[in-house]
């Protein structure tokens, strides 16, 4: 099993620059926060999907989609329930609070496929050499990369020493909730004593090599934003700015509102 | 607090940033637990790590279960909501190592392996703050951008983590401690006594004080504002609890944790002597 979402592809998405794409995610992060209305948001959203599309990158939704439709459907109840506006819908929910609601989901919506769409087309090394390159210390990027690395290793692990647990009558379902959670006691003993046992080997391993020896450390992965980088970056903050400036004129907001 | 700037000179202890994040990423996704509210919180047994690393490896525990935390998001949810589990659960494991020693006397053992009853009643009462201020910093982030109101994520995720380091921690800790020390592995252990910020007794009581100050505060205010509608969501409930929030990292300042370091050192610096002799 291999839990990470990462799909090797040749598209340009793909070639672009790690920063380029962590300043991506950052903007798609803030452009949903740009509108109230939920049908500004949903133009947003086909905006973000089509980036998807093109990087490739929308298979990766069947394994969130439950995740994204139950997100929707919480969100959008929770906040019909608790917001309020001006124009009665049925009961005692509001347009405006539906509204709202959608407009809210939609918002973490689009967050979380903009990062399943960065996940997708950078890989862990490629992580890690971004936050250098951005000024993040190397020791923190290491462990970053590291912990990136190991954790498809130590979820076969925990797979495994769960099921050898079943087959000694380990059993996680039955059992009011304090007995369910003590029951996960014999995964999670093995799970970390497996894996924290190796860090004095693994510490010599990295000192024996030069880790952390000097400064002005090299690097075997080679990255350099170029023009396609630059091009990307000018049309977004574009986007960004014409967002922003749509909003200001009063369009996207969403009247009627109160919580 | 320079002690979690300084813990990465220790290559075993960026080691241990490395497998403690791992760990809790890699358990949280198999072990789903219980769900509450799908696609938001689940009660998953991975939550009590945050505390057995912190009080294990203090610093590199602390940033361990803030990279796994994210590490965890980066498997399906990963959002600007990921930024305020980030720093929550920082806090999360970092304020009871922190917050352990305030508790005890010069005299008594301060080994965090929850031997005794007073150890479970310091355990269970660090367990409840840090779970607070982990869920006071969460809920407020996320009702900061809007996402979800303050008064349902704040008691799911205080239950969510109180209830699980509180139920195996313990347990875990009893278990795990001896190796850990036996591998050389404790965080006060391997770092010096002058990178961990020094406290009096009295600075460690006025700290201990602040945080409970803090995060109590912080939540009760943040509910009554967002329950009464006082505050209606975003910036203003954002404006109100910013006081309790520097309260908190005040009081965390204020803990220090270098006497910690010094009764280690003092106890391994005796056995030495012991098998000399």
């Amino acid at each position: 099993m291999d839990p990470s979402l990462y799909l090797d592809r040749d598209t340009w998405v793909h070639r672009l620059d790690p920063r380029t794409k962590m300043f991506l995610l950052l903007g798609m992060f803030a452009l949903p926060f740009v509108f109230l209305n939920p049908f500004y948001e949903l133009a947003v959203l086909a905006l973000v999907l089509f980036f998807g599309y093109l990087a490739e990158s929308l298979v990766n939704l069947r394994r969130i989609w439950f995740i994204l439709f139950m997100i929707l459907l919480v969100t959008t109840i929770l906040w019909s329930i608790i917001g309020s506006g001006r124009t009665p819908l049925f009961l005692f929910v509001e347009r405006e609070a539906l509204f709202y609601g959608l407009s809210t989901a939609l918002r973490i919506v689009i967050t979380v496929i903009a990062g399943m769409i960065f996940l997708s087309t950078t890989r862990n090394e490629e992580v890690a050499i971004g936050l250098v390159r951005l000024g993040i210390p190397y020791r923190f990027a290491f462990a970053v990369s590291t912990a990136l690395r190991l954790v498809p290793t130590i979820v076969a692990t925990g797979l495994t020493i769960g099921e050898a647990q079943r087959s000694r009558g380990l059993d996680l379902d039955s059992g009011n909730i304090i007995q369910r959670i003590r029951n996960h006691l014999p995964l999670l003993v093995p799970v970390f004593v497996t894996t924290v046992r190796s860090t004095n080997v693994f510490s010599m391993a990295l000192e024996s090599k030069g880790f952390g020896a000097g400064s002005g450390r090299t690097f075997f992965l080679h990255t350099a934003m170029g023009g396609r980088d630059a091009l990307v970056l000018v049309a977004f903050v574009a986007l960004l700015a014409g967002s922003i400036a749509l909003r200001m004129a009063g369009y996207g907001g969403l009247e009627g509102f109160t919580r | 607090m320079k002690d979690v700037f300084t813990m990465w000179r220790h290559t075993q202890l960026v080691v241990l940033v490395a497998l403690s994040a791992a760990i809790y990423a890699a358990v949280l996704i198999p072990f789903q637990g219980f769900t509450i509210v799908p696609g938001y919180i689940s009660i998953r047994p991975a939550n009590v790590f945050p505390v057995v690393f912190g009080l294990l490896f203090g610093p590199a525990g602390a940033w361990g279960a803030a990279i796994g935390n994210l590490i965890g998001d980066f498997f399906g949810t990963l959002s600007l909501g990921s930024v305020g589990g980030f720093v929550g659960n920082f806090f999360l494991a970092l304020l009871p190592y922190k917050m352990w020693s305030a508790y005890f006397r010069s005299d008594e053992n301060i080994e965090t392996n929850v031997n005794s009853g007073k150890k479970l009643g310091v355990y269970i009462a660090v367990v409840v703050v840090a779970s607070v201020v982990c869920a006071v910093i969460i809920s407020w982030w996320v009702a900061l951008l809007g996402f979800i109101p303050f008064q349902v994520t704040l008691p799911l995720i205080v239950f969510n983590n109180a209830i699980m380091a509180g139920v195996l921690g313990p347990v875990l800790l009893l278990a795990l401690y001896p190796r850990v020390k036996r591998w050389g592995l404790l965080w006060t252990e391997i770092m010096e006594p002058e990178e961990v910020s020094a406290s009096s007794s009295r600075l460690r009581g006025i700290g201990n004080v602040l945080v409970w100050v803090g995060g109590i505060g912080g939540a009760v205010v943040g509910l009554i504002l967002s329950l009464t509608g006082a505050s209606p969501m975003g910036a203003s409930l954002g404006l109100a609890l910013i006081p309790f929030l520097i309260v908190i990292v005040v009081g965390a300042f204020m803990l220090g944790g270098r006497d910690q370091v010094e009764v280690a050192q003092e106890m391994i610096a005796g056995e030495g002597e012991e098998s000399e002799a």
